[in-house]
């Protein structure tokens, strides 16, 4: 209660910086997301309902979550794995590849859709193999899943590289001196010290697939009801000037976007409070 | 358990962390590896537990040669300087835990772990524990949960790396006196690491010390302390 | 002294209690080079392979046509401007939250963070409603002769949203490991509020700065969705690179599309080349996360 809004402090610039940073963020986030939810308010609840609540749009909303999830559980698979010999281990090449994870990070999306498509296609380099045994990934919901996967392929390595660099070696060894196997110690000090970077990894790929676009226009083919995801819904409706549609399916994705983010600072504080770090 | 240090060795890469070094340890002694830093005694300590491989030489167990057997076939109760308690864990799961990495034949009932770990807890003087995380622990308490871990694997010896490094001093005092009690009620081997020569005199039976990877004397602490054998222990010692 | 090296010479049975069964360690690291080919490199590869397709005379011309000289054009034009409003934002927000203690720090992070967390369609989306030609504000600056969406302002504003957090992002975690006493220190001696921030401060957050001004640059001009929803793509007007690469993919001209992506792919690569330098040359600078 007695805490004072913003305590006093002897360092310069508290105005300057305090008016940019809430300047811009308003001009730039909170004015537009507001913009988003206003509109959304006219429109009223039960007209995003009635929006929303169409074959269509369900259809949309859950094959982007159902992909996303799937991708997401991939990538936290193997963005585990990957951290780990990353960290754990020296061989030639190891520089390119820890540089390599990046890559979804630093290539534009459409580069990265374009090309996965070429890759995938009946006519591409994996396409062909693929098809020899009679699957068909680009233009199906497997060419989505491949594209959601390289999106979201370096956030659970990201976040969980750092907290195997800083696993003291001892506590491996502790584990070992009391008989447990490597496969025990594993199972049962080391993924648990990993879970909740893990975790806080996979929510963040989870969080990105679910708004991806760019990367996935290209090869999903956009069929509606099999291969349509609910970001390109809202370029359509954009495309035929039905703004009340468009921020319906919007708000209903950031509500997505904002109850990933609340499970993302849960994760946090449950870590921090039950082993006294993140 | 009678421990024989057998002409062991150890290098890393072309530094040596320990010349030849010979010892032999009565069943039951408690002993001290004395000696500053890099004099070899934590990397002696390691290899009887089994963390690291010695470069030449052999250790034997009574009379049998250990030397090959992984740390997991030891059975070496070891505390860390550090303690490295399992952080995610109760307490009670940290010294259960030994006990519940056995394989499923030999591992005891879940009631039957419950019993030891209510008894270690006795035993370290800390019954109402069990349901806290390491992070909830003072220093002195963290030692003692790390003992009484190393302790529920009934371990055939107990090693122990700079077990008082990390306390203020009041609280060394009394640990010490704890460890001793330990050893006397349980009667395992013991060989514990530091390089505090008032701790060494007055808690072990052994004194081992050491310098730059040699082993400079071997003995009772009045003795190594009325007739140091080497400059080094003598200068060592007088600190 | 606890140095854990595998001990040369010792049996070939004996294993570091810290390490796997070798098996086990070359399954792993086979199945990381193999994912990682897969997923990364062969996309990476796919780009260059698309584009030299019928020869490096094909895709240097498709690189000179008017279309993608503008495009070219727009896109460096709109990082140029983008980029340096985000980096002075993060300076001033890391500053803000970093040198002074108030109510609802945690609260504003998350608000600077909120960016990531929200699909680039719908942040496009946003811009279109606050600014479109039939809102409040939009038709007004609209009816002044200064139309924001289908425009230049508007692709800025999309690509500062998506943008927003990246500077502050690198920023913040540096700035509180650094702590306050240096600055402290300088204005105990006299110093004034901007030599302090000159002389002190920026020197010390140099490189994570540069680090975040270089994520940030490669994501301004690489992104797609939230620029596809407020340019209208407007060839020679408003299509930047890559929305005149799903263009001319559209057309089927796949040379002049991979030759357009090619580019943006040496960008990656480049911003790839420069970060894994700062992270091996000026470690110590970044944030934690970021030390090899």
């Amino acid at each position: 209660m007695g805490r004072p809004l913003i305590h006093r402090s002897p360092m310069p610039g508290l105005g300057l910086s305090m008016g940019i940073t809430l300047t811009m963020l308003s001009l730039v986030v909170l004015l537009p997301i507001g913009a988003l939810l206003l509109k959304g308010a006219n429109y009223g609840l039960a007209g995003i309902w009635e929006t929303v609540n169409r074959e269509r749009v369900w259809a949309a909303l859950f094959l982007s979550f159902r992909l996303s999830l799937f991708a997401a559980l991939f990538n936290l698979v193997f963005g585990v794995l990957l951290a780990w010999v990353l960290v754990r281990y020296r061989f030639t090449g190891r520089r390119i590849l820890d540089a390599a994870v990046d890559l979804p990070f630093a290539l534009p999306t459409a580069v990265a859709g374009i090309s996965l498509t070429a890759l995938y296609a009946p006519n591409g380099f994996f396409g062909q193999m693929a098809a020899e045994i009679g699957w068909k990934i680009a233009y199906t919901q497997w060419g989505i899943f491949i594209a959601l996967v390289f999106v979201g392929l370096p956030f659970v390595t990201r976040t969980v590289q750092p907290v195997v660099e800083e696993i003291e070696r001892e506590v491996e060894e502790a584990s070992a001196t009391l008989g447990a196997s490597r496969l025990h110690t594993i199972r049962h000090v080391i993924l648990p010290m990993l879970t909740p970077a893990a975790l806080t990894g996979f929510a963040l790929a989870l969080a990105r697939a679910v708004g991806e676009y760019g990367s996935v226009i290209f090869i999903a083919g956009n069929i509606p009801l099999v291969t349509e995801i609910a970001p390109l819904l809202i370029i359509i409706q954009l495309e035929e000037f039905n703004y009340d549609a468009a921020a319906a399916i919007g708000i209903a994705m950031l509500l997505i976007s904002f109850a990933m983010l609340l499970v993302i600072n849960l994760i946090q504080v449950w870590s921090r409070r039950r082993i006294g770090y993140v | 358990m009678h421990i024989e240090i057998d002409e062991i060795s150890k290098s890393f890469g072309t530094t040596a962390a320990l010349h030849p070094v010979s010892l032999s340890i009565p069943s039951g002694a408690l002993v001290a590896l004395l000696g500053p830093s890099g004099s070899g005694k934590t990397t002696l300590l390691r290899i009887l537990g089994g963390l690291e491989f010695p470069t030449s030489g052999r250790v034997l167990f009574d009379g049998q040669d250990a030397t090959g057997l992984s740390v997991q076939e030891r059975r070496a109760g070891f505390v860390f300087q550090s303690y490295a308690l399992f952080r995610h864990m109760t307490v009670f799961d940290n010294i259960a835990y030994g006990l519940n990495a056995r394989p499923r034949a030999s591992r005891p009932t879940k009631a039957e772990i419950a019993r030891r770990v209510t008894k270690l807890l006795e035993l370290i003087q800390l019954p109402d524990i069990g349901a806290r995380y390491p992070s909830q622990l003072s220093g002195g308490q963290r030692q003692r949960v790390a003992l009484a871990r190393a302790l529920a694997i009934e371990p055939r010896m107990l090693l122990l790396d700079e077990p008082f490094g990390a306390l203020d001093a009041k609280v060394r005092k009394e640990l010490r006196q704890g460890l001793r009690d330990i050893h006397d009620t349980t009667g395992l081997t013991t060989v514990f690491v530091t390089h505090d020569q008032e701790e060494a005199m007055e808690l072990a039976d052994l004194v081992v010390v050491m310098s730059m990877g040699r082993i400079e004397q071997i003995g009772k602490p009045q003795d190594v302390r009325a007739k140091p054998k080497t400059a080094f222990v003598r200068e060592f010692i007088s600190l | 002294m606890s140095d854990i090296t595998v001990t040369k010479g010792a049996p070939a049975r004996f294993r570091s209690a810290t390490e796997e069964a070798p098996l086990a360690r070359w399954a792993m690291i086979a199945a990381a080079v193999l994912g990682l080919g897969i997923l990364v490199f062969a996309p990476l590869i796919a780009v260059f392979v698309e584009a030299l397709a019928r020869g490096v005379a094909a895709s240097l011309a498709s690189l000179a046509t008017r279309d993608a000289q503008e495009a070219i054009k727009l896109t460096l034009t709109i990082a140029a401007i983008s980029v340096p409003f985000n980096a002075i934002f993060g300076v001033a927000a890391a500053w803000f939250i970093t040198k002074f203690d108030f109510r609802g720090k945690a609260f504003l992070i998350t608000l600077i963070d909120l960016p990531f967390s929200v699909s680039p369609v719908v942040a496009g989306l946003c811009i279109v409603l606050m600014f479109g030609a039939n809102s409040l504000i939009g038709g007004w600056l609209v009816a002044n002769g200064f139309p924001i969406v289908f425009a230049m302002p508007g692709i800025i504003l999309a690509t500062m949203f998506v943008t927003f957090p990246f500077v502050a992002r690198e920023l913040i975690p540096v700035m509180i490991e650094q702590g306050r006493a240096e600055e402290e220190a300088a204005l105990t001696l006299g110093a004034s509020g901007w030599r302090v921030f000159w002389t002190v401060t920026l020197p010390n957050i140099r490189w994570a700065l540069l680090y975040g001004v270089l994520l940030c640059n490669a994501r301004a001009m690489g992104e797609f969705g939230a620029v596809a929803v407020v340019s209208g793509k407007i060839r020679g007007q408003t299509a930047t690179m890559p929305t005149t690469i799903e263009m001319l993919y559209q057309e089927y001209l796949s040379v002049a599309a991979f030759s357009l992506a090619a580019v943006l792919a040496l960008l990656a690569l480049v911003t790839l080349l420069l970060k894994t330098a700062l992270e091996i040359r000026h470690a110590d600078q970044l944030a934690a996360t970021h030390r090899h």
